[in-house]
């Protein structure tokens, strides 16, 4: 899976699930509150069936003559009767009750009237504890459907969200073989260029400082320069790095000279301070790409005859010109790939996320400093 | 002084428990003795005003007030009652000894008291 491909899945998934979650919770939540207030109900009308009993037991107690008079006592709840004068006459809880409906708020209970006041009592309150069990399997009935509704829409998203990226994938892996295609063929006419330019140097069949000669060879160099960003691209997902330890100061060095002949085009002023025999724990491949698209982008986006510092030290590599600078509205994008802020100059847009690519590969930092018109300052530190 | 206070306390509960005696007594004499006579369903009419008035005060009330004047409409009574009961003379008691006999009447048939739980 493409990695554009599986960021694009990931937002979709994300909107959907979370959305989808959102909606299915209130859902849930109004059905449970709806359900529990069933269930209170259900318990309640319970309760004033016990409160009609118990007053038909009064009212047979009322009439009885026996020297004792057996208070019903049911089961699951607790009674008491009240006077007139709502004064306790007598109940079945384990303290006298006064007649106040707040004492019962964690109870369910029942008040009625009684009348005619059998035995006295005018008032009587039926209380018992709620029965927890139904709202527990309700809770637990919830837990499951929103599980079970989880997992579904999680796959259902998936295959959506599949089918919605389709198009992208098709477009993005064409763009990728084409790419692939035609680094392949620049491969060979690049090498052959190059290769030639090297012997005419060496074996001394041009003319000191051939201006031809040199545009040539800057050209041949930024083609080779492409060539090797995209296979890198190409690569990448299925790139083995070799670590190595790497001297990253004759490396500067080297990068400097491979580019000394498009710096002298533009006119640069070229300052390159490195500290001696740095050394890193990098695939050589990565550290020469990090180098060459700091360095190149700094040149080709300098202003003619303007200044190129290069800095190597224990803890960074800097890179700062004197160029067109970026706006600060596109820093936060610019290393996505294919973005290019400014299209003034040549290119695909892929050098910075080649950069971004290395530094997130091995945990170095990256930080962009720049100035629109004044210029920019690449730094990446090696520690985090 | 602690064995006056006792002393005191002693012979103040031995006049209210003769008191009462006597209260109990007068009251047994006044009003029970008649009722027995005249096979007059005493616990029936106790019944009756409990369930009219529920509380002792509002039974109380009703009873004073059917005593010092009887009379049907004073009475909680169903009118068939009067046919096999004569109507009450007007009693010849002052209205504090009235009470006390009243009272003592509710406590003597309060079903209330009867009331238990199952062990």
């Amino acid at each position: 899976m493409l990695r554009s491909e599986k960021r694009s899945l990931i937002r979709f998934l994300i909107i959907y699930l979370g959305s989808t979650f959102i909606l299915f919770s209130i859902a849930s939540w109004l059905f449970y509150i709806s359900s529990k207030h069933h269930l209170l109900d259900k318990q309640r009308e319970s309760l004033k069936y016990e409160a009609e009993h118990i007053k038909s037991q009064l009212r047979i107690l009322h009439q009885s003559n026996d020297a004792k008079l057996i208070y019903p006592n049911e089961k699951d709840s607790q009674s008491a009767i009240y006077n007139v004068d709502k004064e306790y006459i007598f109940g079945t809880f384990q303290t006298k009750q006064s007649l106040d409906i707040n004492k019962y708020e964690n109870r369910l209970y029942h008040s009625m009237k009684v009348e005619p006041y059998y035995l006295g009592a005018a008032y009587l309150v039926v209380a018992k504890d709620i029965n927890f069990e139904p709202i527990g399997k309700l809770q637990r009935n919830i837990f499951l459907f929103m599980l079970g509704a989880g997992l579904f829409f999680t796959m259902l998203g998936y295959f959506l969200g599949k089918l919605f990226v389709a198009p992208m994938r098709d477009a993005m892996e064409k763009m990728n073989h084409f790419i692939q295609d035609t680094t392949h063929e620049l491969n060979t006419p690049i090498s052959t260029i190059l290769t030639n330019i090297e012997m005419i140097e060496t074996f001394g069949k041009h003319k000191e400082n051939s201006t031809e000669l040199k545009r040539i060879e800057i050209a041949s160099k930024t083609l080779s320069r492409i060539y090797d960003d995209l296979t890198y691209i190409n690569l990448n997902h299925k790139y083995h790095r070799q670590i190595v330890t790497v001297n990253m100061s004759r490396l500067v060095e080297e990068r400097m000279v491979y580019f000394s002949a498009m710096a002298e085009a533009k006119g640069l002023d070229v300052t390159v301070t490195t500290d001696p025999n740095v050394i890193l724990q990098i695939d050589k491949n990565d550290a020469i790409r990090l180098l060459d698209n700091l360095i190149s982008n700094a040149i080709k986006y300098n202003r003619s005859k303007g200044l190129l510092h290069v800095t190597l030290t224990e803890d960074l590599f800097s890179v700062r010109d004197t160029g067109i600078g970026i706006r600060s509205k596109d820093l936060s994008t610019i290393m996505q790939r294919f973005k290019r802020a400014n299209k003034s100059e040549g290119g695909f847009g892929i050098g910075l996320d080649i950069v971004n690519q290395v530094v997130s590969s091995y945990g170095f930092v990256l930080e962009i400093n720049s100035k629109e018109g004044e210029g920019t300052e690449v730094r990446v530190k090696w520690e985090k | 002084m602690g064995k006056i206070v006792v002393i005191l306390g002693f012979l103040s509960r031995l006049l209210y428990a003769e008191e009462s005696t006597t209260q109990d007594h007068s009251f047994k004499n006044t009003c029970i003795s008649c009722h027995q006579q005249q096979q007059i369903p005493s616990a029936l009419i106790y019944k009756r005003y409990l369930m009219k008035y529920s509380t002792d005060r509002g039974m109380e009330e009703a009873m004073f007030i059917y005593m010092k004047d009887p009379k049907k409409e004073n009475s909680i009574m169903p009118a068939p009652f009067f046919l096999k009961f004569p109507m009450k003379e007007k009693i010849s008691l002052d209205d504090s000894s009235l009470r006390k006999h009243i009272q003592a009447y509710l406590e003597e048939f309060d079903i209330k008291k009867k009331l238990m739980l199952e062990k």
